[in-house]
């Protein structure tokens, strides 16, 4: 499946791009998506860390999702770092 | 989600304009009210003992204005539905003495004024997709620590974050950042 990926805080650091396109075939969950994104990061990303995805939160534009959810038929998705506003 | 005239959420990048707590004052205010309580954050100049020349706020628009909006609803179904609530907050680089973010909230009484600031301006800090970058004196940058929004998943898609916070939030995140070194 084609996902489009937003890049927020620390996951910034890894691409010039705020934005990254990724073909990750199989994946019907945002659990599937996290274990394929954390294997083609770890295999792209030189520094990349798995505890960085694991304090992560998966989400689209409007909603947080769990590991269960089905994936947005558009494929878009942002990764989301720990928070830090105010 | 539902806007309401007693609700206002803003995200201002710092390249188009600044806060302005007046505004936020003007917005909650109601003949009908005798408490308003406004909550402004500020860059500081220091961040645990080291010296800070600025810091750059990166923000998820759309899912912070949804939170926001979500946020300030609740505290005008828990305080009270005459209440007015406001948000407003900064992104891009900010300097010392900036303004990052505004809250404000009136209501007929200033136990619940008090009340619903707070309220509002935790769920901002904790909950918000929004990501600090400190900039040092000595040219070192640093993504602040946070809290993780693991666990603030809703039940179902209809709802931006849970309603109730997850446990420990704050040592899930510290956890976290130690296995990060």
């Amino acid at each position: 499946m084609m996902i489009t990926l937003q890049l927020f805080g620390r996951f910034r650091e890894f691409s010039p791009s705020p934005e990254i396109a990724l073909d990750l075939p199989g994946i019907a969950t945002v659990g599937d998506f996290r274990a394929a994104f954390d294997d083609w990061a770890q295999s792209n990303w030189p520094g990349y860390r798995p505890a960085l995805l694991q304090s992560a939160a998966i989400a689209t534009d409007s909603s947080l999702l769990r590991a269960n959810s089905p994936l947005p038929a558009d494929g878009r998705l942002a990764v989301l770092p720990p928070v830090s506003g105010g | 989600m539902e806007t309401s005239p007693r609700v206002a959420c803003h995200v201002v990048d710092i390249a188009d304009g600044r806060l302005d707590p007046a505004a936020a004052i003007e917005f909650v205010s109601d003949d009908a009210f005798g408490g308003i309580d406004v909550f402004i954050g500020r860059v500081r100049a220091s961040s645990h003992g080291r010296e800070c020349v600025a810091v750059h706020y990166d923000m998820f628009d759309p899912l912070a204005l949804t939170v926001f909006q979500r946020t300030v609803a609740q505290a005008l179904a828990k305080y009270g539905p005459k209440a007015k609530g406001y948000v407003a907050h900064a992104k891009g680089k900010l300097a010392v003495g900036d303004l990052a973010v505004v809250v404000a909230f009136g209501t007929p009484h200033r136990d619940e004024a008090f009340r619903g600031c707070r309220d509002i301006i935790e769920a901002v800090k904790h909950e918000a997709p929004i990501w600090k970058r400190e900039h040092f004196v000595d040219g070192v940058t640093e993504w602040s620590e946070g809290c993780s929004l693991c666990g603030k998943e809703p039940e179902s898609g209809d709802s931006p974050v849970a309603d109730e916070a997850a446990p420990s939030p704050a040592q899930t995140m510290h956890a976290a950042f130690r296995a990060l070194g």
